[in-house]
């Protein structure tokens, strides 16, 4: 079947005929995996650029840069997946009709995703103690203070774009103009966030300190 | 094809939307996360674990973990095969050229 049916909001909805390879993975679904597919190509680069330079500079930490702060970053990573879960079990609820819930869930994943940020913040830069940069972490005196930089803060933006994302969609929910399609698409990125944040936690941060780093 | 199905939520069948609005998976997906979490932490810290079977340990529970993310919080383990596939091989494949640079690495390292 093709043509387009009327929405609850007036506008008119795509049918899209189940496909023997898709299912019923609408053109948007597609598209989000597409793009996430690509974005994983340069998170990708970026790891192998990452590998190509460890492999050329030993010792990778240079004298006098700091050991990167793995327990916190530990807690760091608890906190993203943390907000795979409760960003899922909002498309859970709105798919459910549960919308106090989805709305209160989303806004936890945002919230956590904030609170990854300042996180990531207080790495760098330094709040309630010394950032990495004041320890002696300078982008650009080392292939490792560079890479990290690159990588760290390539996936902070990520995270950035997403607690946006979030927000965009939680009010657009409230407001009865976002549908749980749209809330899953969402959970496409966000999980992805943390999907790509498996690998800069293990081959940043633990991979190197094997090493010494 | 009725109107009811065309405006179900985007998955391979009706069945697997149910599959995937259940909300037990998922809370078993997050306690092994952060158990494989923990340990790699474990493996990091130990200090008894020989150099390149922790490298191989880091590697697979992180391949572990991304598989648990994609399958069950993307969804992907609703989804057709194809699509599986057809996300699953791209995905993969740049953190399959790190590890053989990163063994590389180890190995000269371990040299």
């Amino acid at each position: 079947m093709s043509g387009a049916i009327a929405s609850e909001h007036g506008h008119p909805t795509v049918a899209w005929p189940p496909d023997a390879q898709y299912g019923m993975a609408t053109p948007g679904k597609i598209g989000m995996w597409i793009f996430l597919i690509s974005d994983a190509f340069s998170f990708g680069g970026l790891l192998i650029a990452e590998g190509i330079l460890y492999a050329g500079h030993q010792p990778w930490r240079q004298p006098g840069e700091p050991r990167l702060g793995i327990p916190f970053t530990a807690v760091l990573t608890f906190v993203l997946v943390s907000t795979s879960l409760t960003n899922v079990l909002g498309w859970a609820a709105a798919a459910a009709g549960r919308r106090r819930q989805a709305a209160l869930l989303l806004g936890l994943t945002a919230l956590g995703g904030v609170a990854f940020l300042v996180g990531q913040y207080q790495e760098w830069f330094g709040i309630w103690g010394p950032g990495l940069l004041h320890e002696g972490l300078v982008f650009g005196q080392s292939a490792r203070a560079s890479t990290f930089y690159v990588i760290t803060g390539y996936h902070g933006l990520h995270v950035l774009i997403g607690v946006a994302y979030i927000l965009a969609i939680l009010i657009g929910y409230l407001r009865g103009r976002v549908t749980e399609r749209q809330i899953e698409l969402l959970g496409l990125y966000w999980c992805f966030v943390d999907f790509v944040w498996v690998f800069i936690f293990s081959f940043v941060y633990l991979l190197p300190s094997l090493s010494g780093a | 094809m009725s109107e009811k199905e065309i405006l179900q939520p985007a998955m391979s069948s009706a069945g697997h939307v149910t599959a995937a609005r259940q909300r037990a998976p998922y809370l078993v997906a997050f306690a092994v996360l952060i158990a494989l979490t923990l340990v790699e932490i474990g493996v990091v810290r130990s200090g008894g674990v020989p150099h390149r079977a922790a490298v191989v340990a880091l590697i697979a529970l992180a391949l572990a973990k991304a598989a648990l993310i994609a399958l069950f919080y993307m969804h992907l383990r609703y989804e057709t095969r194809i699509l599986k596939l057809t996300v699953l091989g791209p995905l993969v494949a740049p953190a399959v050229y790190a590890l053989l640079l990163m063994l590389d690495a180890a190995r000269r390292h371990a040299s």
